[in-house]
């Protein structure tokens, strides 16, 4: 029971600090701008994740990767339908003009800071399947609903 | 301000797999015309009909008055220990109030109320205050009006779902306490001005216990032992009263309006008309919450309207004395939509009010999807196929011979279309 989400977690390598850190505020905003650290230029799916975990995992080395662009007040895009899988990779990559807060609606829930800047990056996962909504606090719009399955 | 599901914020179910529905479907309607079609043809149930009567020391404990004071001291400690944590504990969503009032409160009272009957009576703070004030021992000044019925009930719990639902903050702590403070000042000046009369049928969450109740196994026989009886001979004990349907309309059409609002479509309808709407998204969203509760209401009350061989007294009176069957519906909608909820944040509610932060929640329903469709799918087709046979056994008892078929159709066509429509919100909502 307890070993299982453990050797999840360790699968998904980039992900790790994020949840560790994740559970061990209780409520708080984890605010982590790891902005453009190295990988933004990367577009498509990237050689991600190393190789010997494959033999094991059902889902492939993919990640989910939301392109959000906040400008005078106005976010695009809106109210997204996407679909995720459980333990992939989630990136949202963020150009902004304003300050703002990323609210992630899974179980346990992530908080990020906007800043208003371009070329933002904030990566999380979500373990516990559902329907998860990325929400910009201030704005009050739902940017998109992942299905995560 | 945000737009956090039910102000508890988290993840919501995944939509049922199209198979799941699809077979949920097939199922209730062969099971609704096999029903009218070619089930008994003489009325079963009966309210009147005892149960097996359980041994009398249990009606002893459960009627001692010493039962009775340490439930109802133990329903105001609650109250006391939540208002602790209100007042004192962290100040944002993670305070244990708002899971208190959204799944304690709103989905766990009505596991209680179906397991061992309507506690919420025993346990309500408002009765108790007034029980422990020398007025309550002289008779009440005015007398509860007959014709209000279950009206103020059914305006108490709009005025729950409206602020779940379509209040700007569902997840406003502040918003939560006005309106827990109002519920409490409204229903002990009510207690005060027409007695115990005022909570039977005004308190939204005791009319809401009684309502769920009503399809426990567990009841009371006509000498008042605690029996364990057939819920369909439970069921039809719901008193009728003016409002009742009003209550069921509410209750039904909300947690539909529920799924609907996820759907992205309705959410971009909001984004795009919030400003040139009066009151903005507030006010799209409470009209769209009033029509679901009025479609269900005028559906229902045109289904039994519509009944055939019955004369126009009886016409009139039908809405009331089928609306029973419509309990078993709200149930299993109420299981199949918030049983996580109930589960999940129930834990995390219990873990919050025991200052246990870090206690790490048990996801069970969440990660098991297939399963929890399954159960989902079961509810609602459970709940229909047993409002059907409600509705069929009671129209037996109304309806004349040779009506008893052609009769009820209509009301089947309506219980058939809740299904459809709570089985594709369930799917693509």
């Amino acid at each position: 029971m307890t070993t299982s989400p453990l050797s999840r977690t360790l699968l998904t390598l980039a992900a790790t600090a994020l949840i560790v850190a994740g559970c061990g505020g209780s409520t708080g905003s984890e605010s982590s701008s790891s902005a453009a650290s190295g990988s933004s230029g990367t577009s498509g799916p990237p050689a991600s994740t190393a190789a010997p975990q494959l033999t094991d995992d059902q889902s492939p080395p993919t990640r989910l990767v939301v392109d959000v662009t906040i400008s005078g007040g106005e976010v695009t895009p809106t109210n997204e339908p996407l679909q995720g899988a459980v333990g992939e990779p989630i990136v949202i990559r963020v150009n902004s003009d304003a300050a703002d807060q990323l609210h992630v609606h899974s179980n346990p829930e992530h908080t990020f800071t906007v800043e208003p800047k371009n070329g933002q990056q904030f990566q999380f996962t979500v373990e516990v399947p559902g329907k998860v909504d990325v929400e910009l606090h201030e704005l009050k719009k739902t940017v998109a609903t992942i299905t995560v399955q | 301000m945000t737009v956090l599901a039910h102000g508890l914020g988290g993840s919501a179910d995944l939509p049922i797999p199209y198979t799941y529905a699809l077979i949920g479907a097939a199922w209730a309607l062969t099971f609704t015309f096999a029903v009218v079609a070619v089930a008994w043809r003489r009325p079963r149930f009966d309210p009147e009909k005892p149960g097996h009567a359980l041994p009398q020391w249990i009606t002893t404990v459960v009627d001692a008055p010493a039962t009775r004071w340490a439930a109802a001291i133990a329903g105001l400690l609650f109250v006391g220990w939540v208002t602790l944590a209100a007042v004192f504990g962290p100040q944002d969503s993670a305070n244990p109030l708002l899971g208190v009032c959204y799944v304690l409160l709103w989905v766990g009272l009505v596991a209680v109320s179906l397991a061992i009957g309507p506690v919420w009576r025993a346990v309500s703070p408002v009765r108790t205050v007034y029980r422990l004030l020398p007025v309550s021992r002289r008779p009440p000044p005015t007398a509860y009006p007959a014709g209000w019925g279950y009206w103020p009930a059914a305006f108490g719990l709009f005025a729950f779902v409206w602020l779940e639902l379509a209040s700007p903050d569902p997840g406003s702590l502040a918003a939560v306490k006005i309106w827990l403070l109002l519920y409490l000042a409204v229903t002990l000046a009510g207690a005060l001005v027409f007695g115990t009369r005022w909570p039977a049928n005004a308190d939204p969450f005791e009319v809401y216990g009684v309502v769920a109740s009503r399809l426990s196994p567990l009841h009371r026989n006509a000498d008042g032992l605690v029996a364990l009886g057939n819920p369909f001979d439970h069921l039809p004990s719901m008193p009728v009263r003016p409002g009742l349907l009003a209550v069921l309309a509410v209750l039904l059409g909300s947690t539909a309006f529920d799924s609907f609002s996820a759907m992205p479509w309705w959410r971009n309808f909001v984004d795009a008309h919030a400003a040139s709407a009066p009151f903005g998204d507030v006010g799209i969203r409470s009209v769209g919450l009033l029509v679901f509760a009025a479609v269900v209401g005028t559906t229902f009350w045109l289904g039994a309207r519509a009944t055939g061989g019955v004369t126009r007294g009886q016409r009139r009176a039908l809405p009331g004395q089928m609306a029973h069957s419509l309990i078993p519906i709200v149930i299993g909608y109420v299981f199949a939509h918030y049983l996580t909820y109930l589960v999940e944040r129930g834990q995390q509610t219990v873990f919050g009010l025991l200052g246990l932060r870090h206690a790490e929640v048990n996801y069970l329903l969440s990660l098991h999807p297939s399963v929890l469709a399954t159960l989902k799918v079961c509810f609602v087709v459970a709940g229909h196929i047993a409002a059907v046979i409600a509705a069929h056994d009671r129209a037996l008892r109304l309806l004349p011979k040779g009506h008893q078929v052609t009769g009820q159709l209509p009301m089947m066509l309506v219980m058939v279309g809740y299904t459809f429509t709570g089985l594709y919100l369930l799917f693509g909502g």
